[in-house]
């Protein structure tokens, strides 16, 4: 399991990652915090829900298919908590029925896997950046 | 024989031989003269003893053919014609015995002869005066006589020897004078009473030999084998044939060939004396081989002439009768076969019989209208027994005629009858066809129903014969009831065909049909219903028809719909389940209509019963087919949606693994890593490259096992391997 690390730099913005994969949280760590943001990971829902209210991270990258408790049910939790608080679904259930499905969920966006890295990057600089636009 | 039998005196009839109607005397006007007086024109008024009387008998009599003038003078003696006057003659007859007596005195008295001798002269005078009835005369020659005889007595001897036997001569000559006289007076009234007598029965006999001529009835005598005796004018106007002619012939000779051996056999039982009086109603032959039916009486009147039998004959011309005898006979009959016939198929050969038979018809035709062919058809005959007219009543001759042609045309155009007397002097376009088979006569009369004519028919006779107003007037009653009869025939017939295409429906139909009383009793059900239910019509009334009815009140109940006897149910159906005589088991639909009376009231049920069974199990079986179709539906749903969720799956697990692979590679391709990171990406791409090429080979290890194409690798393997890559997989 991932540490929680200290932000850095770009706007010191924190980016929650929940995915089981394991080659994907490392991914995903390392594009963003290559990008500036601070990283947290989370393996399943239940550690996805608690971290993000814990920590209340301003972007979280979402996959959907975890043990235990599912990313559209953490994000349901988190956002009956912290409405303010963007959630990104990245799935591979890549379907087009599947984007209307997690934009009706309450996603914030969606990226579909595999992703290209810096449509990662952008979708995250779009929604950290939002607040201050 | 017949020279003997008295024969009427034929004088002074001037009914000329061929005369048909003989004359019939009116009066008689008689004057009777005196000879003597004639001259004088002074008429007496008596006939005298000794002269005959002269009597001119003018017989005024009618005869309808001269305008009922007077003719013919009868009967009488004829005046004596050439004679010398009788007053002369008288004259000389009355002197004669004087002048006699007168000579004998002057010869007795001139020779001197005795009395005795002049005696016998003077008593032949007188005795020749007193053959004659006169007694004047005879007073005066036997005075003159005794005179005589006196004188000459007187004068030659003395007178007083000798007046004794002149007085004795003189009463000799009285008494023989006297005794003569009358016995010629005697003589001469048994003479006159004789004459008187026989003028009598003269007359007798000329008023019956009138009254048998004048007779109405046809009189005759034959004697005892049929041979004509007398015939009287009436009798030999009906025959026919002159008087002479029929005395040739036999009575049997005259009647007609059907009622000869009739005749004969009563002239054989007459002539045997076992019945005095025949009576019968024959036909006679008449003139032109016509036949006149007579009432034929035939009498014995020979009881006071036992030895010479004669039969008196009788013969009253019934035609008249008979004509309207038959006419009401015709009548009677055809209203008969109107009564008691169904169809004018029926009731037209009884007809046309009847119309032939009663009438004397030989042969009758009925034409109908053909009211789309405008042409009159002939449809029915009927023609006479032996009448050889088989050929020409063959309906096959297919005749037809149009408005106005020929009799039978002309009537139905004018829907009133007609008659040609003789066809012989006619224009009539079928003459020609009719003369050939010795048709001569016809006369034909409308089928009149509601004003409008519907047929003719024709009645046609081999004999010349007039029609009378009286017979138009039967026929064209007759005609108006047969076509009142064959206008109900033709109602009835159409009733009756409506009636058994309505039965016919009822029977045949191949729905059960059940007519249900008031009290939902089963009153009538067809074939088809018994047949359904498999019951008889009694199990049907009393058990299977209560069933029912309980089955429909159940249906209907359930249908919230009122029950099969409450209200009006109108064409409302239910389907009930109901078992048949056999058992099995059926579907019904129960269809109930009412049937109003003619108030409107619901009078009885009509019940439809349909075996729905078949519909009923076919439903089922679709309804079936449709589960075990929604049942495949749901299963090919179910294959779908676990196929979209295998395709799901599959490309989420290879998606996931592709993430790492292009991810890391483009981090590499873009460069700024450090050596050890690339060796750390590199493993990361290898194992999900790997990972990949294992979800493609189960895949297609899926597809083989499907397809049965899976082949088994048999080799040792580590299970804690298998274990711990399936845990590091679902991690």
């Amino acid at each position: 399991m991932a540490e929680p690390m200290p932000m850095d730099g770009v706007g010191s913005s924190m980016v929650l990652v929940a995915d089981d994969n394991e080659v994907a949280q490392r991914l995903c760590r390392r594009v963003l915090e290559k990008a500036g943001y601070g990283v947290l990971v989370a393996a399943d829902g239940l550690q996805a829900v608690d971290l993000a209210l814990a920590q209340n991270p301003n972007v979280i990258l979402m996959d959907v298919a975890m043990p235990g408790m599912d990313g559209l049910e953490a994000m349901r939790r988190i956002k009956a908590e912290r409405p303010e608080m963007r959630v990104v679904i990245a799935s591979a259930h890549s379907m087009a029925s599947d984007r209307e499905r997690f934009l009706a969920a309450g996603a914030d966006d969606v990226l579909s896997k595999p992703f290209r890295l810096g449509d990662l990057v952008a979708v995250v600089q779009r929604l950290t950046a939002k607040p201050g636009a | 024989m017949s020279n003997r039998l008295p024969t009427w005196p034929r004088r002074g009839l001037g009914s000329a031989a061929g005369d048909p109607v003989p004359p019939r005397i009116l009066s008689w006007h008689c004057a009777v003269y005196d000879h003597e007086s004639s001259a004088q024109n002074t008429p007496v008024k008596g006939a005298l003893g000794n002269q005959y009387p002269l009597t001119l008998c003018v017989l005024r009599t009618f005869h309808p053919a001269r305008g009922g003038e007077a003719y013919g003078v009868l009967p009488g003696q004829s005046p004596r014609l050439g004679v010398v006057p009788i007053r002369t003659r008288g004259l000389v007859r009355r002197v004669i015995p004087f002048v006699g007596i007168a000579a004998v005195f002057a010869v007795a008295v001139g020779t001197g002869a005795p009395a005795l001798l002049a005696f016998p002269l003077f008593l032949l005078a007188v005795l020749t005066v007193a053959l004659f009835d006169d007694s004047g005369q005879l007073l005066a020659v036997g005075g003159a006589a005794s005179l005589a005889i006196l004188i000459i007595t007187v004068t030659q001897l003395g007178p007083a020897s000798n007046l004794a036997t002149a007085l004795f001569e003189i009463a000799v000559l009285g008494i023989v004078a006297t005794s003569v006289h009358e016995v010629v007076r005697q003589a001469k009234l048994g003479e006159e009473n004789a004459e008187r007598k026989a003028v009598e029965i003269e007359s007798i006999d000329e008023r019956l030999r009138l009254t048998l001529e004048a007779a109405l009835i046809g009189l005759g005598l034959v004697s005892a084998d049929g041979h004509w005796v007398q015939i009287n004018e009436r009798l030999a106007g009906m025959l026919g044939h002159g008087r002479d002619e029929l005395m040739h012939a036999n009575l049997s000779d005259v009647v007609a060939e059907t009622d000869r051996q009739h005749v004969e056999d009563a002239l054989g039982q007459l002539e045997r004396r076992e019945i005095m009086r025949w009576q019968s109603d024959v036909q006679l032959d008449g003139a032109a081989e016509t036949h006149i039916p007579v009432s034929l009486v035939i009498a014995s009147v020979s009881d006071h002439h036992p030895s010479e039998p004669f039969l008196l004959v009788q013969a009253t011309d019934i035609s008249a009768r008979k004509r309207i005898d038959g006419m009401r006979e015709t009548l009677v009959a055809v209203r008969q076969v109107i009564v008691t016939a169904n169809s004018w198929d029926q009731a037209s050969p009884a007809l046309l019989g009847s119309f032939c038979t009663n009438l004397a018809w030989d042969l009758a035709q009925h034409w109908s209208v053909e009211a789309e062919r405008h042409d009159l058809r002939l449809q029915n005959t009927w023609h006479r027994e032996g009448s050889n007219l088989e050929d020409f009543n063959d309906p096959a001759r297919n005749l037809s005629i149009e408005v106005g042609g020929g009799l039978v045309g002309r009537v139905w155009q004018s829907g009133v009858a007609a008659a040609m007397d003789d066809l012989a002097g006619n224009d009539y376009e079928q003459a020609s066809a009719e003369r050939r088979v010795g048709l001569r006569s016809a006369v034909a009369f409308p089928l009149i129903t509601a004003g409008t004519t519907i047929g003719v028919i024709e009645l046609l006779g081999r004999q010349v014969r007039h029609v009378d107003d009286e017979l138009i007037t039967m026929l064209s009653t007759a005609g108006v009831e047969i076509g009142q009869f064959i206008q109900r025939c033709e109602t009835a017939q159409a009733l009756r065909r409506s009636e058994a295409d309505h039965r016919a429906i009822y029977e045949r139909s191949p729905i059960g049909i059940a007519r249900v009383g008031g009290e939902g009793e089963l009153l009538e059900g067809n074939s088809a219903l018994l047949h359904m239910l498999e019951h008889d019509v009694d199990t049907m009334r009393s058990q299977a028809w209560p069933d029912l009815v309980r089955a429909y009140d159940q249906a209907a109940g359930r249908a919230r719909l009122a029950p099969l006897l409450a209200g009006l149910p109108d064409q409302r159906s239910v389907q009930v389940r109901a078992a048949t005589g056999s058992g099995r088991w059926l579907w019904l639909q129960m269809t109930a209509t009412s049937i109003p009376d003619s108030s409107g009231r619901p009078e009885h049920l009509l019940v439809m019963v349909e075996d729905v069974t078949t519909v009923r199990e076919t439903q089922d079986k679709l309804a079936e087919a449709l589960d075990s179709q929604r049942g495949a539906n749901a299963t090919l749903e179910k294959l779908d949606r676990t196929k979209t969720e295998f395709l799901s799956i599959v490309s989420h697990e290879f998606r996931t693994a592709l993430t790492g692979i292009q991810g890391f590679s483009e981090l590499i391709r873009d460069g700024g890593i450090e050596p050890d990171e690339v060796r750390a990406y590199g493993g990361y791409i290898f194992n999900d490259a790997d990972r990949v090429n294992r979800l493609i080979g189960d895949m297609l290890d899926l597809d083989r096992m499907e397809s049965g194409r899976m082949s088994m690798r048999l080799a040792d393997v580590d299970i804690n391997d298998v274990l711990s890559d399936v845990m590091t997989r679902a991690s």
